[in-house]
C-alpha cells in the first residue's frame, strides 16, 4: 500500500498528457483473495476505486482523485493455465500482454490482440479498454479474444461471465463488461482464446510520395476484398521521427507515407495475394513495394511501427495521441482535412495508424509548459473529432473514453443513449463507486426512467 | 413498423408515468418474419408487435464492406444485395434464410459459418433499439472499429428482445472468397476418433466450415448412408488446392453440393426438439460417440472447431431426449435448448435468473413488456 503523496505521483497519470490527479492511496493486491478483501472492505465503507493496470492507457482512464483508491493489479500477474489443445490460456488481470503470448509461443500459439504497448500493458487493462492492435484487422479486438471472465463487482460479489467450455445463453454480460473501462467491476481471472501462429507471414512496406496515395492505396486494397493481418501507415513527419530514432527501421526518409502490410496464413495462397497487394498500392501510386527477405527484417520493419511512439516522444517534451475511427472509404478526406486543420492552428501532427481499420492515430507533439501551444493543440484535436463524426466515424476506437474523451460523447450519441449505458452500469455498480466520473458524463446518468 | 411507431407502441405500454398502471394493453411478442417462432418456447402474451414489413437496406457501401439496413429486412435481402458486390453477410443461422436480420441478432443465432466467423456478437457493428422504457436508443456505429461507450450492442444481442426491440443494425460483411468448395471425408473407426479429431483442428488453416455428420443426417442430406465430415473450404486457388490435400491426406474425401448446407441449415421437421451440447473441442470425441448414435432417428451434427454437437429430434417418431439429458446432467459443459415441446420447457432452468441478468432486465424492461418469459426467467 502507497499513501505518500510522492509515492503516489506514479498513479497521478497514464500515457495521456495532460491529466493528473492523485488518489487517496493505492494498493497492490498480489492474490486473487487480497484482492476480494480489498473489494469488499471498500465495499463496507463505501469508498470509491480505481482499477489500474500498467498505466499504459490514452485516455485517462485510470485516474482517481478525491477519496478514490486505486486498486493496482500489475503484482497479480501469474499465467495460472495453458490448455493448448483447446488454445486457452487462464491468466491473473494483471498479465502483461506479450509475456501471455511468449509463454504461448512454445505450444506455436499467440494471444491476438497486440496493442504497441503490449510489452508493458496488462490482459486486465486489455479487457477494460477492449484494446485492438495492428493485428486487429484480421484477427479481432479484445472481445473477439475473451472466452470467460471471473469478476468482482464493487458490492464485493463475484460473477462468472461467459464460459470456456462451451456456449453460453442469456444475455451476453461478458460482452457489455469488455471495454466498460473499469465501471462495471475488477476481473478476477481472465480467459481468453490463443490463436495459432500463420504457417506463413509476408510483409511488405509501400512507400508514397503523398498521404493521400497511400490512403487511396488503403482504401483499394480493402474494396478490393482482401484481408491483411495488418495494415498499418505511418506519414511523413512519422518516418522521420522513427528514422531519426535508435529505432530506425530502414523507412525511405523522403516518402510522405509508407504503408506496412503483412499477409498471413497458408504458405501457399499468399504470394497471390501479395501480388494483388502490390498491384493496388503501384496503381494508387507507390515508388516501391519493398518485401520483407527474413524474420530479421519483418521484425525491423514492425520495430519502427510499434516504436513510432517513443520515437516521436523524443522530438518535444509532450506528446498526445488522438484516437478516431472512420469509414475506410473516407481516409483521403479526412487526412487531407487533418492536415488543414494542423495548418491552421500551426502545429505538427504526425499521423501513424491501423489504417485498414480506418482507425486514426493522430499523434501531436508540444511544450505542456506553453500555455498558448497547448491551447492550439487542444482545439486541434477538437477540430480532428469533429471532422471524423462528420465523416460518419466515431471518436475512439481503442483508447477509451475515460476522462479526457466524455465531452465527446453528447455529440454522438442521444441524451437517451446516455442515459441507457448509465442504466447498464448501475446494474453492475449501483453505487457508481468503480471508477466514478469516467465514460458518460455525470448529468447524462440522471434521467433514465427505468432507474 | 418504423422507429418511431415501435417507440408509441411501447410507450402505451409503460404508461405516463412509467409505472404501468392504467394501461389495458398487455406485453408484446417482438415477431420478425416468424420463421422461427415454433421453438414453442413458454411465452404468452397478447400482441405481437411484427418488424417484418419494415425491410429496407439504408446503406450499403460496399468499399467498406458495412451495411446498414431495417430489422426487417431478411438475410435472403441482404445476401442478394451484397452478393452482387462479390460480398457476403457470414451469418448462415439455422432455419430459412427468409428469417431477417433484427430477428438473427436478438436471437444471437448462427449456423455452421461460426467456425471461421463467430456468431451475431462478432459481427454486429452497432443497433437501434427501442427499450422496454420506450427509450430510442443507439449503440455502437458504422465504423468497423469501436470502444466509444458501453456496450449496448453486444447487451441487445441474444437478448431475445427482452431489453430493446431492435428497430435496425449496421453489420460487418466480408469478400466472398475466390474459390468456395465443399468436400465430405470419411471419418476413421471410433477408437482413432480423438486423434483424428486433434489432426483435423491442428491445420494450419481456418475451413469455412467443418461439421460431423451421423449417419442418419448424412442419408437425409443425399450423402450417403455412413457418418462423414461435411467441410466447406474458401480463399484463392492456391490455397485451397493445398487446404483440399491437407484434408485428403486425413482420408476418403469426396467433392459434395455446396447446397448441401442450406439443406442442413433447414433439416429441421416442424416439431422437432433441437438441442445443442457444447464442451472444450479436445473432448467433441467422447460427446460424439455418446450422442450421434443416441438414437436412430435423430439427426445429429457437430462443429469441429467449437465443440458443439446439436441433435434434431424429430417429433414423431418421438424419439427419447433421455440420452442427452443424461450427458447433460454429466458433462462440464453447457446446453443450449433451440426447440421444445411446451411441455419441456418447464424442465429448463431459465437462461436470466441469475442477480445480475435480473438487474440488468430491471434497467432495461421494468415492466417486462418485451417477450415475457421467452428466458424461462421469473417475474
Amino acid at each position: 500500500m502507497l499513501a505518500r503523496s510522492s509515492e503516489l505521483a506514479t498513479y497521478s497519470s497514464d500515457g495521456l498528457p495532460g491529466y493528473r490527479l492523485r488518489p487517496r492511496l493505492a494498493v497492490f493486491p498480489t492474490s486473487k483473495q487480497q484482492l476480494i478483501d480489498v473489494v469488499r472492505l471498500l465495499a463496507r465503507e463505501g469508498t470509491p476505486f480505481v482499477a489500474r493496470g500498467a498505466g499504459t492507457g490514452l485516455s485517462a482512464g485510470a485516474l482517481a482523485s478525491g477519496d478514490a483508491v486505486v486498486i493496482g493489479l500489475n503484482r497479480f500477474n501469474h499465467i495460472l493455465r495453458i490448455d493448448p489443445l483447446n488454445r486457452l490460456a487462464v491468466v491473473e488481470p494483471g498479465a502483461v500482454n506479450v509475456t501471455l503470448t511468449r509463454a504461448a509461443g512454445a505450444h506455436g500459439l499467440h494471444y491476438a490482440p497486440d496493442p504497441s504497448s503490449q510489452t508493458a500493458c496488462t490482459i486486465g487493462g486489455n479487457v477494460a479498454e477492449n484494446s485492438g492492435g495492428p493485428h486487429c484487422l484480421k484477427y479481432g479486438v479484445t472481445l473477439n479474444h475473451v472466452l470467460a471472465l471471473e469478476i468482482i463487482l464493487a458490492s464485493g460479489e463475484i460473477v462468472t461471465l461467459g464460459n470456456a467450455d462451451g456456449e453460453v445463453d442469456g444475455y451476453d454480460l461478458l460482452g457489455a463488461f469488455i471495454g466498460s473501462e473499469g465501471c462495471f467491476g475488477i476481473a478476477l481471472e481472465v480467459t481468453v482464446k490463443l490463436t495459432p501462429n500463420p504457417q506463413g507471414v509476408r510483409t511488405l512496406l509501400a512507400d508514397f510520395t503523398s498521404i493521400d496515395a497511400g490512403a487511396r492505396a488503403t482504401s483499394a486494397i480493402i474494396a478490393a476484398g482482401i484481408l491483411p493481418a495488418a495494415l498499418e501507415m505511418m506519414d511523413g513527419p512519422t518516418i522521420r521521427a522513427v528514422e531519426a530514432s535508435i529505432y530506425a527501421a530502414g523507412y525511405p526518409a523522403d516518402a510522405d507515407a509508407v504503408l506496412l502490410i503483412e499477409l498471413d496464413g497458408l504458405d501457399a495462397g499468399l504470394d497471390a495475394d501479395v501480388r494483388l497487394v502490390q498491384q493496388h498500392c503501384l496503381a494508387a501510386g507507390a515508388r516501391t513495394v519493398h518485401i520483407a527477405a527474413n524474420e530479421v527484417e519483418r521484425a525491423r520493419l514492425w520495430q519502427g511501427r510499434k516504436k513510432a511512439f517513443g520515437a516521436m516522444g523524443r522530438i518535444a517534451p509532450d506528446l498526445v495521441v488522438q484516437d478516431a475511427v472512420i469509414p475506410r472509404t473516407k481516409l483521403p478526406d479526412v487526412l487531407r482535412e487533418i492536415a488543414a486543420i494542423a495548418a491552421r492552428w500551426q502545429i505538427q501532427v504526425c499521423n501513424v495508424f491501423h489504417a485498414g481499420d480506418g482507425n486514426l492515430h493522430p499523434n501531436i507533439g508540444y511544450d505542456s509548459r506553453n500555455a498558448d501551444e497547448a491551447r492550439r493543440v487542444g482545439m486541434a484535436m477538437r477540430d480532428i473529432m469533429q471532422a471524423c463524426i462528420a465523416a460518419g466515424g466515431t471518436i475512439t476506437g481503442e483508447h477509451g473514453i475515460g476522462l479526457d474523451k466524455l465531452e465527446y460523447m453528447p455529440l454522438i450519441f442521444s441524451p437517451e443513449s446516455l442515459a441507457a449505458q448509465c442504466a447498464l452500469r448501475d446494474a453492475f455498480d449501483p453505487e457508481r463507486r468503480a471508477n466514478p466520473g469516467k465514460v458518460v458524463p455525470v448529468h447524462s446518468c440522471r434521467e433514465w426512467m427505468g432507474a | 413498423m418504423s422507429t418511431a411507431a415501435v417507440q408509441e407502441c411501447v410507450r402505451t405500454r409503460v404508461g405516463p408515468d412509467g409505472s404501468g398502471r392504467g394501461t389495458p394493453a398487455g406485453p408484446l411478442r417482438i415477431v420478425g418474419n416468424g420463421t422461427w417462432l415454433d421453438a414453442g418456447y413458454p411465452v404468452h402474451v397478447g400482441e405481437p408487435l411484427s418488424l417484418a414489413g419494415d425491410d429496407a437496406i439504408l446503406e450499403y457501401v460496399a468499399s467498406d464492406l458495412t451495411l446498414t439496413a431495417r430489422a426487417g429486412a431478411t438475410l435472403a435481402s441482404i445476401s442478394r444485395a451484397t452478393r452482387a458486390e462479390g460480398q457476403w453477410l457470414a451469418l448462415d443461422p439455422y432455419g430459412s434464410a427468409n428469417g431477417t436480420l433484427g430477428a438473427t441478432i436478438a436471437t444471437g443465432s448462427a449456423g455452421t459459418l461460426a467456425h471461421a466467423f463467430g456468431t451475431p456478437r462478432d459481427n454486429v457493428l452497432g443497433v437501434e433499439a427501442v427499450t422496454g422504457t420506450g427509450a430510442i436508443v443507439r449503440a455502437g456505429g458504422r465504423v468497423v472499429k469501436n470502444v466509444a461507450g458501453f456496450d449496448l450492442t453486444r447487451l441487445f444481442t441474444g437478448a431475445w428482445g427482452t431489453l430493446a426491440v431492435i428497430t435496425e443494425a449496421t453489420v460487418r460483411l466480408r469478400a466472398l472468397p475466390e474459390r468456395d468448395e465443399t468436400i465430405t471425408l470419411a471419418l476413421p473407426s471410433s477408437v482413432e476418433m480423438e486423434g483424428w479429431l486433434t489432426k483435423l483442428r491442428a491445420l494450419p488453416f481456418t475451413p469455412l466450415a467443418l461439421e460431423l455428420l451421423n449417419a442418419p443426417l448424412a442419408r437425409a442430406l443425399g450423402l450417403g448412408d455412413r457418418a462423414q465430415l461435411l467441410g466447406r473450404l474458401g480463399g484463392n486457388e492456391d490455397a485451397v488446392r493445398e487446404q483440399m490435400r491437407a484434408l485428403g491426406a486425413l482420408g476418403e474425401m469426396q467433392p459434395a453440393p455446396m447446397a448441401a448446407w442450406s439443406a442442413l441449415a433447414e433439416i429441421e421437421p416442424p416439431g422437432a426438439a433441437v438441442v445443442r451440447v457444447s464442451a472444450p473441442p479436445s473432448r467433441l470425441h467422447a460427446l460424439w460417440a455418446r450422442l450421434s448414435i443416441a438414437s436412430e432417428a435423430s439427426l445429429v451434427h457437430a462443429a469441429v472447431g467449437r465443440g458443439i454437437v446439436r441433435g434434431i429430434h424429430p417429433a414423431s417418431p418421438h424419439p427419447s431426449l433421455a440420452p442427452w439429458l443424461d450427458v447433460i446432467s454429466q458433462t462440464q459443459g453447457t446446453h443450449i435448448f433451440e426447440r421444445l415441446p411446451a411441455s419441456e420447457w418447464s424442465r429448463v432452468p431459465s437462461r436470466a435468473n441469475d442477480p445480475l441478468s435480473r438487474a440488468v432486465r430491471r434497467a432495461f424492461d421494468p415492466q417486462r413488456i418485451l417477450n415475457p418469459g421467452i428466458l424461462g426467467e421469473s417475474a
